[in-house]
């Protein structure tokens, strides 16, 4: 065993050294990788598409694929910092009855102004919408108000996605009855997202507004990062250790199955450096829009790993955040 | 850039342990180590001390940026396309000689605003690559806050057999010429600033010491400065590995050394240096910083948490990251709308 380990960490090395760098050989994604490599195992049988489970285990993982993800966290939690020291503190708006239903509000100075809304990542697990200053703040400048979506997370419901999809839907519609308390136009409301926030935004751009007497068009566009559309080979991995997946919830919860509801014009994005199985659910989510013959657009970003193609919101003239400005259209001039 | 990624052909397997059991591949000792190559290298018997508490080796990776940064080959290749995206979106800039040599020129990426301040960038690349045009994606924030760009060419150190100073002068020298030609392209002569970062750091640390004076230069030419990732004590890197392109002398370390013409600096200057570089290039902006401060002369230094010395680089095209937010809050810009 220590010799065949000895032996694949060889021919990596060589491999990586005639390349100019430790990369495996399957790639860029995989160079991202940590490149130690993982010790000997055998391959089990194919569970999805050519993925046996623990590979399956590891496209849902992201820290497999972004060894620099505490860094990234760090670096976005000290960014975060700075710019909440510069734009002060959000204004807080209840969309429900509970104390976690609220909506962080940072507010740009223009007049009946856009409204971006967004919906935070950390594998529904984690996360809380007064954290994304570094979010708000090329928005509110560039005359945009910001709104994070507070909402649960399936620590506290046992597992149920069903809650924390419902919850951004009804802060969704929250912000667009009540966009004029804060100076925003409800006719101009955006949503952006990262992660397993793209996944619930995947859902809340095919939810049903009709019947919540919202009109189809309530947002005019949305630019999603790095999400999940289609929960089949979510629930065959490891997360479905701390999401209860049911057959309803993978059914109602897979955006990709609701082409038919979707009526907002989708900007789709991934990082070459993700993980294959999250660029594979965003390529196939934007192949089966537009086969529906709906606006979407996929956005490649070469070289980003999941966590760079997030930070890229706080970024205006990077992936996310240029689409984003392009979107609202809105100028980045002085 | 060098292109050296210099990872060890050995992995141990304590250290697939601990990184197996942090779900990651880092070494236990600190976030600046974990950020290398998590590959543990070759075990060494450790030679005597060269510099401070560093031996010889370890002075050479300590200014050796690949050690450090892992991912620098993923942040060239962004930072490459979005220059070919520049080239839609800003289109060509004017490229103007300031001086007989082939390379004397500077790239001008023009903003809209009359009379406007002008940002020059001096580019890194360990003084032997580099090349103005691959700062490009640099201009487009500044050009639409309403400030020109100015990218400055100059020659690499293997085009001087080794020598600094030819392109300290040129540096110098191009910043003389926006100045008198400031007019030419709409921009203020009387509100230049200057960026620079790594190498272009050090280049931008012998600019701001320049005895403009004797060239009949006002001393305040340049309104304040941006240096990332400098160095400013050539002392240490002489003892790198990086004198094996640098043909270091003793006039050339004490010209070129920054930190010890404290008297000539008359511009405020902001260094900042990433959490996550090279304990040598962090200990350079922080000393530079202290010395500056102990003579008197307005500095501040911005030590940015989560930072590799790549992605300090790619800070500064990012007006809400942090070299770009100091480069806009030192040229009072804003991108309000």
């Amino acid at each position: 065993m220590k010799s065949a380990s000895h032996m694949l960490t060889c021919r990596a090395l060589v491999a990586g050294t005639a390349a100019g760098t430790v990369a495996l050989a399957a790639g860029d994604a995989s160079a991202q990788r940590c490149p130690a490599v993982p010790p000997p195992r055998t391959k089990g049988p194919a569970i999805w598409l050519s993925y046996d489970q623990h590979d399956m285990d590891e496209m849902y993982d992201q820290s497999v694929y972004a060894f620099n993800q505490k860094h990234t966290l760090a670096r976005s939690a000290a960014n975060n910092k700075i710019a909440a020291a510069t734009i002060g503190k959000s204004e807080r708006f209840a969309y429900g009855p509970t104390p976690i239903e609220g909506v962080d509000v940072w507010k740009t100075k223009k007049p009946n102004a856009p409204v971006l809304i967004y919906i935070h990542g950390g594998s529904w697990r984690s996360g809380r919408s007064f954290d994304f200053a570094l979010y708000a703040e090329p928005y509110i400048n560039a005359g945009a108000h910001f709104v994070a979506i507070d909402f649960t997370n399936v620590r506290d419901t046992k597992g149920d996605l069903f809650p924390l999809v419902d919850q951004c839907r009804r802060a969704v519609g929250f912000v667009y009855r009540n966009a004029a308390r804060f100076g925003g136009d409800p006719e101009r409301l955006y949503l952006c997202s990262r992660s397993s926030g793209s996944h619930l935004a995947g859902c809340v751009v095919t939810t049903d507004w009709d019947k919540m007497g919202l009109p189809r068009t309530i947002l005019k566009g949305a630019v999603l990062g790095s999400g999940m559309y289609d929960l089949k080979p979510v629930r065959m991995s490891a997360r479905s250790k701390f999401v209860a997946f049911t057959d309803a919830m993978e059914h109602e919860l897979s955006a990709q199955r609701h082409i038919d509801r979707l009526h907002t014009p989708l900007v789709l994005c991934i990082g070459t450096l993700e993980t294959p199985e999250f660029q594979r659910q965003s390529r196939e989510f934007a192949d089966k829009v537009r086969a529906a013959g709906k606006p979407v657009e996929l956005v490649v970003g070469q070289h980003y790993n999941h966590f760079e193609v997030g930070d890229t919101i706080g970024h205006p003239y990077q992936l996310m955040g240029r689409e984003l400005i392009k979107m609202m259209k809105l100028s980045m001039a002085a | 850039m060098q292109d050296n990624q210099r990872c060890k052909p050995t992995v141990s397997r304590r250290a697939l342990v601990a990184g197996t059991a942090a779900g990651t591949m880092m070494l236990a000792t600190g976030d600046a180590l974990a950020q290398r190559c998590p590959l543990t290298p070759p075990p060494r018997t450790r030679g005597p001390n060269v510099w401070l508490d560093l031996d010889q080796h370890e002075l050479d990776e300590a200014y050796d940026q690949s050690v450090y940064s892992f991912n620098q080959r993923f942040i060239q290749e962004r930072r490459n396309e979005r220059n070919e995206l520049m080239a839609k979106v800003l289109g060509k800039p004017e490229r103007v000689a300031y001086g007989s040599g082939k390379l004397e020129m500077v790239d001008i990426y023009k903003t809209k605003r009359p009379n406007a301040p002008t940002m020059i960038y001096l580019h890194g690349g360990a003084w032997r690559g580099g090349r103005s045009a691959q700062g490009a994606y640099l201009a487009e924030p500044f050009v639409n806050a309403g400030a020109h760009f100015v990218n400055v060419e100059f020659n690499n150190v293997p085009d001087f057999k080794g020598d600094l100073m030819p392109m300290v002068d040129q540096c110098r020298r191009a910043v003389a010429w926006i100045y008198r030609n400031a007019g030419s392209f709409g921009g203020n002569p009387d509100a230049l600033y200057l960026s620079g970062f790594s190498s272009g750091g050090h280049l931008g640390g012998c600019v701001v010491i320049t005895e403009w004076e004797k060239q009949g230069l006002p001393r305040n030419i340049l309104k304040g400065a941006v240096l990332g990732s400098g160095m400013y004590d050539l002392k240490p890197v002489r003892m790198s590995a990086r004198s094996s392109y640098v043909k270091f002398t003793d006039d050339m370390e004490q010209a070129l050394s920054a930190m010890r013409h404290l008297d000539k600096v008359h511009t405020p200057l902001i260094l900042t240096i990433g959490l996550l570089e090279t304990p040598e290039f962090q200990r350079q902006s922080r000393e530079f910083a202290a010395a500056l401060a102990r003579a008197g002369k307005p500095v501040k230094l911005i030590q940015a948490k989560g930072h590799n010395h790549f992605e300090m680089g790619e800070s500064l095209s990012n007006p809400y990251g942090i070299m770009g937010r100091a480069a806009m809050e030192m040229m009072k810009l804003t991108t309000a709308a």
